[in-house]
This record gives structure tokens, sequence and C-alpha cells, in this order.
């Protein structure tokens, strides 16, 4: 069984087919690149995927459970981490904070236990802390745990985001478009980082722009074009597909 | 002579601190409920007023100890502003994207529909109690007027009373915030409400529980200034309510230490007014404070660059 499942998904805006019955799934442990040209329904297969609209047929089953519907904080809890293009870190908490909401996420404590100090609470505080330390170590952000995020250089931010999903405990990871703004040596850290995250056994679908971290570093790609799915093959077969290289990579050579 | 005039000012000095404390009762659950929604709440004076309110009912009814008496007007308090946030924000919270939540419409229509809840609510209880002024009974209005000397200085039991409460609210809303599951989320949702509903903050529940601690602290600053200025009537929520707008304004919006600070700065400046000026003009105070504050520190005094909440 799959563990993300994509069955037939259209997503309408008015007359705008954004996303036409696109249909893929992703098994546990793999590391899918999703790409396509501006507009090609990316962002909105990604939305619908995450909670964030509702598609207008077909469904989405995550863990071979219906998630179509379902509020995004109940998708994250369930499983699915997702990081933001445009960052959407707490800018005026620590590292550790934003960190620690990711943490937290999954099942609160009340203050009464808190104050209580009842037992739950207090395992349940030594947990968070224990899932944030974790989450900041695996991204190299520990020394900067007690800085405030929004003094973080940005390149460090996409790390913290990405720490921040890591808290919530995801079975599947999915980044958009984490390469944007970077330079090519921080993409290439970032690939690693990527790569390493995978080794590790985490799922992990990456929705991008960036060619090279793509075909770098994905076992399987799947192309949009015009809100449908038109190739979801190895990087090396989908570089040389005709339909492809028409409609996504113009007349150039593949990168 | 001058030495009377001198503890005569400082005299004046105490009064205007325990009424900026007053101000900063109801500052605290405005700035918190604007610091996460970033919307202006105007029935928080009418949560102020069913505090006081229920207070009265809870004494006339039951009588009972204080204790119990600030327990029952807390609840009260929390299952107004649990309601509250249902019926005048919750319906427009349905569009969760990006553009809804920062649209200036969706933060008007909040800003109208609480304002309608507050004409309702407090018409409501015109209706039932008449517009009049209710006397809180005896036993428990003249605990607050207990006079208490600090040297030459005089104060009221209801002074020391209401800036315990301060003191608590304050002291309990920083640990909340900060200690506390669901205060890291709300300052989470406060930072950014996109951001944190993806990784797994309910956002609902969060807001929810931000109106119940806001107006829970609400409701019992109305029944200790009901309790200490010895009546209650329905509009009694709104002049207190302008003077935690200006303090909020003054503060930064979203800087709930800030708020307080303001709330004691406005309420000193007004007793300092009122020696060189009638008592009529105090109010004037917070309108110049408000203008001052919008033109020269248009993010506040300590607005800028600091967390929200």
């Amino acid at each position: 069984m799959p563990l993300l499942e994509i069955d037939h998904v259209t997503r309408r805006f008015g007359g705008l087919v954004a996303v036409d019955d696109v249909s893929g799934a992703i098994a546990e442990g793999e590391l899918v690149g999703l790409i396509g040209p501006n507009g090609a329904g990316k962002t909105t297969l990604f939305n619908v995927i995450c909670g964030f609209t509702p598609p207008s047929s077909g469904e989405v089953r995550f863990a071979g459970e219906l998630i179509t519907g379902l509020k995004p904080w109940r998708i994250c809890r369930r499983g699915i981490g997702r990081t933001f293009q445009n960052l959407r870190i707490f800018p005026n908490m620590t590292v550790f904070d934003n960190v620690s909401v990711g943490a937290v996420g999954r099942l609160g404590i009340g203050p009464v236990e808190t104050l209580l100090r009842t037992r739950a609470a207090r395992d349940r505080a030594r947990d968070v802390s224990a899932r944030t330390w974790q989450a900041l170590e695996r991204t190299e952000l520990a020394p900067y745990a007690h800085l405030l995020a929004a003094d973080l250089p940005y390149g460090r931010r996409k790390y913290l985001e990405i720490a921040r999903a890591l808290a919530t405990s995801p079975r599947l990871l999915v980044l958009d478009e984490p390469a944007a703004g970077l330079n090519d040596t921080e993409t290439a850290e970032l690939a690693r980082f990527i790569r390493t995250l995978h080794a590790e056994g985490l799922t992990i679908l990456l929705v991008e722009h960036d060619m090279s971290l793509v075909m770098g570093i994905c076992q399987r790609v799947m192309v949009l074009a015009s809100g449908r799915k038109i190739a979801d093959a190895p990087p090396a077969v989908v570089q040389q597909d005709p339909i492809v290289l028409e409609a996504y990579l113009g007349t150039e050579e593949p990168a | 002579m001058f030495d009377r005039f001198d503890i005569f000012f400082v005299q004046q000095l105490v009064n205007g601190f325990s009424v900026g404390l007053v101000y900063a009762l109801v500052a605290i659950g405005f700035t918190l409920i604007f610091g996460v929604l970033n919307v202006v709440n105007f029935a928080h004076g009418e949560i102020y007023m069913i505090g006081a309110y229920a207070g009265l009912l809870a004494i006339l009814v039951l009588a009972p100890p204080w204790v119990a008496l600030l327990l029952l007007v807390l609840a009260a308090g929390i299952a107004a502003g649990i309601a509250l946030e249902r019926a005048a924000f919750k319906p427009f919270r349905r569009f969760r994207d990006e553009a809804s939540l920062k649209s200036k419409a969706m933060r008007e229509s909040t800003l109208l529909s609480s304002l309608a809840i507050s004409i309702v609510v407090r018409e409501s209880v015109e209706k039932i109690f008449g517009a009049d002024m209710q006397a809180i009974p005896r036993a428990y209005a003249d605990a607050m007027q207990e006079p208490i000397s600090l040297g030459e200085l005089a104060v009221a039991s209801g002074q020391i009373a209401i800036l315990a409460a301060a003191v608590v609210m304050f002291a309990t809303l920083q640990w909340i915030l900060k200690r506390t599951d669901i205060g890291l989320s709300i300052r989470a949702v406060a930072a950014n409400p996109l951001g944190a509903q993806y990784v797994g903050v309910h956002v609902d529940r969060t807001v929810i529980a931000t109106f119940a601690i806001g107006s829970g602290m609400g409701a019992v600053a109305g029944l200790l200034i009901g309790l200490y200025q010895g009546t209650i009537f329905p509009a009694m929520g709104f002049a207190p309510g302008v003077k935690a707008f200006v303090a909020m304004v003054m503060g930064g919006l979203n800087s709930i230490p800030g708020a307080v600070l303001c709330a004691i700065v406005l309420g000193l400046a007004e007793a300092v007014a009122t020696e060189f000026f009638g008592q009529g003009w105090a109010d004037l105070v917070a309108y110049v404070f408000l203008v001052l504050t919008l033109v020269f520190f248009p993010t506040g005094l300590f607005g800028a660059g600091r967390e929200r909440v």
C-alpha cells in the first residue's frame, strides 16, 4: 500500500482547471520530485494534499485513510509535515520556540495539568523538549537555539522551517521549493541534507523549480503541465521524454 | 504648607496609579485578543460589564465567599468569551487562505460584528436589570473600602486588591504564554496563523483559548472594579474600554507589557491633570495621548520589532 495516494484529483477555480485529473502515489521511503513550469498546478496539487484547498473531485489518501477535506492541522497530525516557499516562521520567537510549536502541535497538555505538574505533563514536557532538540540537531541549528528566528540568515531560516516540520514527526515531508532564493553552494548543501533525511528513512516529496536539485537527488519525478500529469518516471527517463522536453524544458538541452 | 501640598500630590499619584491599574486590567485581555487575531474586540467592555453583573447576581443569590465569587465570575467571563468568539469572530474565519487572513475587509467585519454583539448585550442587560446604577450589597462593597494608611498616605483595601489582581493576572498570563503548550500555540498563531496550522496547531481551539483567557480576566476586572466603585451599570464597560484601547495603541498594539505600562501612565497623567484642570478635563488626557502617539510614534511606544502578545 502506498503511503500517499492521489486518486483522480481535479481542482477547478471557476472556469480554470488548475489540476486536471491527476493520479499518483508515493511509497514509504521514496524521494519523489514534483516539477512543472509556472502555472502547471504544482502548488495547487500541493495545497490539496496539505488541506489548504479541497479538491473539486477526487481523493487523497494517506496511509490508507482518506484525508481530503481535513483541516491542515489534522493532516499535519496524521503525519504530513510541510515547509513553505515563502517562509512562514515565527520571526520574533526564538529558534527553539519555533521548533517547539511543531513538537507541541500533535497533542496539547493544558495549563491545569502543567500547573499541577501531573506525571503526564512532566513526561510530555520532556518529550517536547527532546524532540525539539533532536530536530534542531538534525538541521544543525542547535547552536542558534536561543536566537530570535528573525535574526537567522535567510539560508538558515529554510532549515528552521524544515526543523519545525521534522519536530511534528512526519511520515511524509513535503518541501515547497526549498531551493528558492539559495545560491549554488547553498543548494548543493541542501541537496546533501535532503539526501541524508531520506537515507534516515523519511519519505519526501519535493516540489521544486530547480532542475539540478530534483534531477540530482530524486528517485522518481512527476511532471505537471497545464494541470495534467505528463510524466512519472526516474529522472534519467524524464529528461529524455520528448513530451516533457517540449512542455517543460522547451527546446533547450536539459540541465 | 509646602509639605501638605507634597503629600497631597503624592496621594493624587497613588490614586492615579490605582486608576491606571484599572485600565491595565482591562487592557491585558484586550491586547491579548488583538495580538492573536489582529482585530479589535469591541465587546471586551461588555465582558467586563458581564463580569460585574455575574458577580452581583452571585452575591445576591448565593452570597458566596470571596474565592468562590472570583471563580464564578472567572467562569462566567470564560463562557461569555467563548460565546462571543463563536458569535462574532468564528463566522468570519471560514476562509482560511492568506488573502482572507490579511484582508482588511475581514478584519473590519469582525470589528463591526463585535460592536454589534456589544450593543445587543448591553441593551439586553439594560432591559433585564434597568439602566440605573445597581448598588453592590454593603457586606461586599465595604470590604473594598477599608482604609489602610501607609505613613501619611491613605489607600482603600480595594486599591490593594486591584493592584494584587493586576500583578496576578499579568504574571499568570506571562506564565501561560511562556511556559505552557497552549501559550506556545497562542504565540505561534499570533506570529503566523498560516504557518501555525501547518505544523499541527489547532488554530480554532487556540483562538477560543485566547478568548477564554482574555475574557476571564476582563470579567474579573469588571467584578473588582464594580465592587470597588460600589455601583455597576450596563454602560460601565465603555469608559475603561476606551482607556484600555488608548493604552493598547500607545503600547504598540500587541505588547501586553507595553499596554500595562501605558495604562498606568495614563492613570497617573489623568490624576496629575486634575491637579491643574477641572475634573471634567481628565478624559481629555487619554485622547491627547492617543493623538500624540499616532502622530509621533505610529508603531506605539513599545511596538516595533518585538513578539506579538
